[in-house]
């Protein structure tokens, strides 16, 4: 995806490569942070974990990252709510980001014409997908979590990046739209249709392959924007259900002890502020080196 | 000692991170010093009237009907608003109160009140002995989601108007406008103190016959609900009832509640003197509080009343099989839930220590994780802890109230009962949502369960598990435990006014919950209040939880200006 003039645009950006290096140091916690760490998520270490004064014990040898407020090691949790944070980030914008291209590459090729055809009606496609975007950005996505929390009695993981991927491709759909409309008055463009290749197969031949580099730019800050609304929902307890870790039920957790164990909230804290600043440098670099006219 | 820059470190850590997440809170919680109570504007002082004080709690009220389902939220204010015939002092004995005297005849079959003449419901009206009658039928009626209705039962005609059978009480007879009687099957020692409970506080006569949701709760007590003072799921505020048949009972002009707000929030807005009580501070701020010489004096601990267990749905599986039930009881470590829970103990039946009876020697079998494995053998679920096979098939629901102190629990509980092949799928819902659930005989095969003493007597705890106590839609009896054995046991005890007769009855039911484990139980809990320096008055009571009646304000100048807005210290 990436030529060599955007590679070496990419790599001369150093709070880009810092992000990507941020980004790979927390994808690399979470894959192998749970193997590294002495103790099990899930279990308390009533034993190792309880300070003298029945407070959680700090950052140590034994805990790296310190123990939680019912003794299980901070460290673990950690890791093992990122692979949870993570997947949930991913698989989320992955939803958001097929639901949004879609979208906008249908209203954009369709903006300002009455096509197609359904039966004796033409159907303002642009006009009916941007007025369902109108809609859906009113609509609190908290709520709709809520709503199908309580539908379904309990929150998981699935629910959750379900929910944000459904509600998160708004704002990917209005950017596409726009690209698109450039794309399509693009000359190659206008042959194919002057040719008379069906519209479906002009837009996923000409229009994606041409507005790629700007959806992998807004996937890549939509991501960093998943992390933060997932945390969101699991420090305002509508994510996902204890025990498993999520590093904003642990924010949530341990910041009735941020006094005397400030790790509780520091630890997961951090790691938000850094995840998200990670996505967010990374495709701010992306776009910088996909787009050199913004440079 | 740890060194300030040691502690301001990892603080600045946690203020960078909770900065970066927008939680403008959190970082005011770094500094471990408390700030100084206000102190009393006089250090002698006879009480005096006037003022409001401000109180919050984390969770919502439930309801604030005295007759329908309470809670501890609801009940700080429930007693506040309605008075009872009768009520307990500060040594639990039953003292008059609506009621200026009673006689009890016929062998303890009869109690006669006769009311005090002249006092003022909050809506105008005079009490009288057919409001006692209208108040205690609605209380009772099959409709009413009444927790406590058991209590009742020694009521002549209980089971005909309780069936729908019957119009009306039979056993309540108004003997006169100010004269009520209530005639009883048998002798009941505890029922002078069950008059106390709310459940049998009269009520205005806006509140009908019937139980309903929309009725504003308007009773007889020192304070009255102010207009659009109930801001469901926000706050409540109760103004002083002027016409109080007694002018000196209370001195504060009102008390308004803030809900759903946090511990960690309390406690800054307590300090800053946004609020004048907290209760139930988590541990590391009731150990800062306690190690505080300034505020030590400031907390109070409650009265130990209060017993906790899991409780397991006996007609839900996998409880409704008695061994897994016994498996659960033995492989619970109790010891476990209290660590940095200073107002915990553990316990292991069903007397807290301060209810009248409480005898060590009745606990239930400890721990014994090898008797737990056997259990589920006999259950027909074999477990083999070292291959993690066998076991109940499928995960248990296991409805917890979310974000409270029940959830921590409950995931050393589902650590523990992994232990013997019981897996614990953990639902966190909203505090009212979880006590309807609980209460729902399809509701959740367990929950985590509280007993507060509604009255000071053993059968204030036994009764919960009788068959009696069994409400399909709101069950006082939250683990539908129905043992027609131990039925007869808790009636005779109920009835026998010999103390050492009634205690060995009482032994036996006990013997019957361990066996049988419709509960395990895990703890007992002591609350604790912290307040201001200038909240005076404020004692622990041995039943009401939360008792505000004879507190008053003596604010500084400093306070005042805190409590009216003003300037930041």
């Amino acid at each position: 995806m990436l030529d060599a003039r955007a590679r070496a645009r990419f790599v001369r950006n150093r709070a880009a490569v810092a992000g990507a290096a941020v980004v790979a140091a927390l994808l690399l916690f979470a894959l192998v942070g749970p193997a590294l760490a002495r103790h099990d998520a899930y279990t308390s270490d009533f034993v190792n974990g309880v300070s003298p004064t029945g407070m959680p014990v700090g950052p140590g040898a034994e805990f790296p990252l310190g123990a939680d407020r019912i003794f299980r090691d901070v460290f673990a949790r950690l890791a093992t709510g990122g692979r949870i944070s993570l997947l949930i980030a991913v698989a989320s914008t992955a939803i958001a980001t097929v639901i949004g291209a879609a979208v906008g590459i249908v209203a954009g090729y369709y903006e300002g014409e009455r096509a197609p055809r359904l039966g004796r009606l033409r159907l303002d496609v642009d006009g009916a997908l941007m007025r369902v975007v109108d809609v859906m950005l009113a609509f609190p996505f908290l709520l709709l979590v809520m709503a199908i929390g309580a539908a379904l009695e309990k929150t998981t993981a699935v629910t959750i990046f379900v929910v944000l991927g459904i509600t998160g491709w708004l704002g990917i759909a209005r950017v596409l739209r726009s690209k698109t409309m450039q794309v399509r008055a693009l000359d190659f463009v206008v042959a194919s249709r002057a040719l008379g290749q069906p519209a479906a197969r002009i837009m996923l031949k000409h229009v994606l392959p041409n507005v790629a580099g700007t959806l992998v730019v807004l996937a890549t800050v939509q991501v960093a924007q998943m992390i933060v609304a997932d945390s969101i929902l699991s420090y305002l307890g509508v994510g996902i259900a204890p025990p498993t870790p999520t590093w904003g039920a642990m924010l949530f957790d341990g910041q009735s002890y941020i006094g005397d164990a400030p790790w509780l909230v520091a630890a997961p804290g951090l790691t938000i502020v850094l995840a998200v600043w990670g996505f967010n440098m990374l495709g701010e670099g992306l776009r910088d080196a996909l787009d050199p006219r913004e440079v | 000692m740890r060194s300030i820059r040691a502690r301001f470190e990892p603080c600045t850590a946690a203020l960078l991170a909770s900065a970066g997440v927008g939680l403008a809170a959190v970082p005011l919680g770094c500094s471990d010093a408390l700030k100084a109570p206000f102190a009393t504007a006089h250090a002698d002082v006879t009480p005096m009237r006037g003022g409001t004080l401000r109180l919050a709690h984390w969770s919502d009220v439930r309801n604030l009907d005295p007759h329908g389902q309470g809670d501890a939220v609801g009940n700080q204010a429930v007693t506040l608003l309605f008075d009872g015939l009768v009520d307990f002092d500060r040594d639990s004995h039953v003292i008059p109160k609506l009621a200026e005297r009673w006689d009890v005849e016929d062998e303890g079959r009869l109690y006669r009140f006769v009311l005090r003449q002249g006092i003022v419901m909050h809506d105008g009206g005079e009490l009288t002995a057919d409001d006692v009658k209208r108040s205690i039928e609605r209380s009772l009626h099959p409709a009413t989601p009444s927790l406590t209705r058991s209590y009742f039962s020694g009521i002549v005609g209980f089971d005909a108007y309780t069936s729908g059978k019957a119009e009306h009480l039979e056993g309540v007879v108004v003997e006169g406008r100010y004269v009520v009687s209530f005639h009883l099957k048998e002798p009941d020692a505890a029922f002078l103190s069950i008059m106390a409970i709310p459940s049998a506080r009269p009520v205005c006569a806006t509140a009908g016959n019937r139980f309903s949701r929309g009725w504003l709760p308007c009773g007889a007590g020192p304070f009255k609900l102010q207009t659009g003072g109930w801001q469901r799921g926000a706050s409540l505020r109760v103004v002083r009832h002027d016409r109080y048949y007694d002018p000196g009972a209370t001195y504060l002009d009102a008390v308004e509640w803030t809900y759903l707000m946090l511990p960690l929030p309390q406690r800054f807005r307590l300090e800053d003197g946004a609020l004048d009580m907290i209760i139930d501070p988590v541990f590391a701020d009731y150990a800062r509080f306690i190690g505080d010489p300034r505020w030590k004096t400031l907390v109070v601990h409650l009265a130990a009343n209060t017993i906790h267990g899991e409780s397991m749905n006996t007609r839900m599986a996998p409880f409704d099989n008695v061994e897994i039930r016994r498996a659960v009881a033995a492989a619970i470590d109790r010891d476990s839930y209290i660590v940095n829970r200073e107002n915990m103990s553990p316990a292991n039946q069903l007397l807290p220590r301060t209810i009248p009876g409480f005898d060590p020697s009745w606990a239930c079998p400890p721990r014994d994780e090898a008797a737990a494995l056997e259990h589920m053998r006999r259950a027909g679920y074999p477990f083999d802890p070292a291959s993690g096979k066998g076991g109940w098939p499928r995960p248990i629901p296991y409805v917890v109230s979310a974000r409270s102190g029940d959830e921590a629990t409950a995931q050393l509980l589902q650590q523990q009962l992994a232990r013997i092949g019981l897996r614990l799928d953990l639902r966190g819902v909203s505090w009212p949502a979880w006590q309807a659930i609980a209460e729902r005989i399809d509701g959740a095969p367990m929950v985590p369960w509280g007993n507060q003493a509604d009255y000071p007597d053993a059968s204030a705890f036994f009764d919960q598990f009788t068959t009696a106590a069994i409400d399909p839609e709101a069950s006082n009896n939250v683990a539908f435990y129905s043992n027609p054995g131990y039925d007869a046991v808790v009636a005779r005890a109920r009835h026998e006014m010999d103390p050492a007769a009634r205690h060995e009855l009482y032994r036996r039911a006990n013997d019957m919950l361990c066996d049988e484990a419709p509960w395990a139980f895990t703890w007992a809990q002591r609350d604790v209040v912290v307040h201001q320096g200038y909240v005076r008055g404020f004692e622990a009571h041995p039943i009401w939880p939360f008792d505000v009646r004879r507190v008053w304000l003596d604010r500084g100048d400093q306070a005042l200006q805190h409590a009216l807005g003003g300037g930041l210290r």
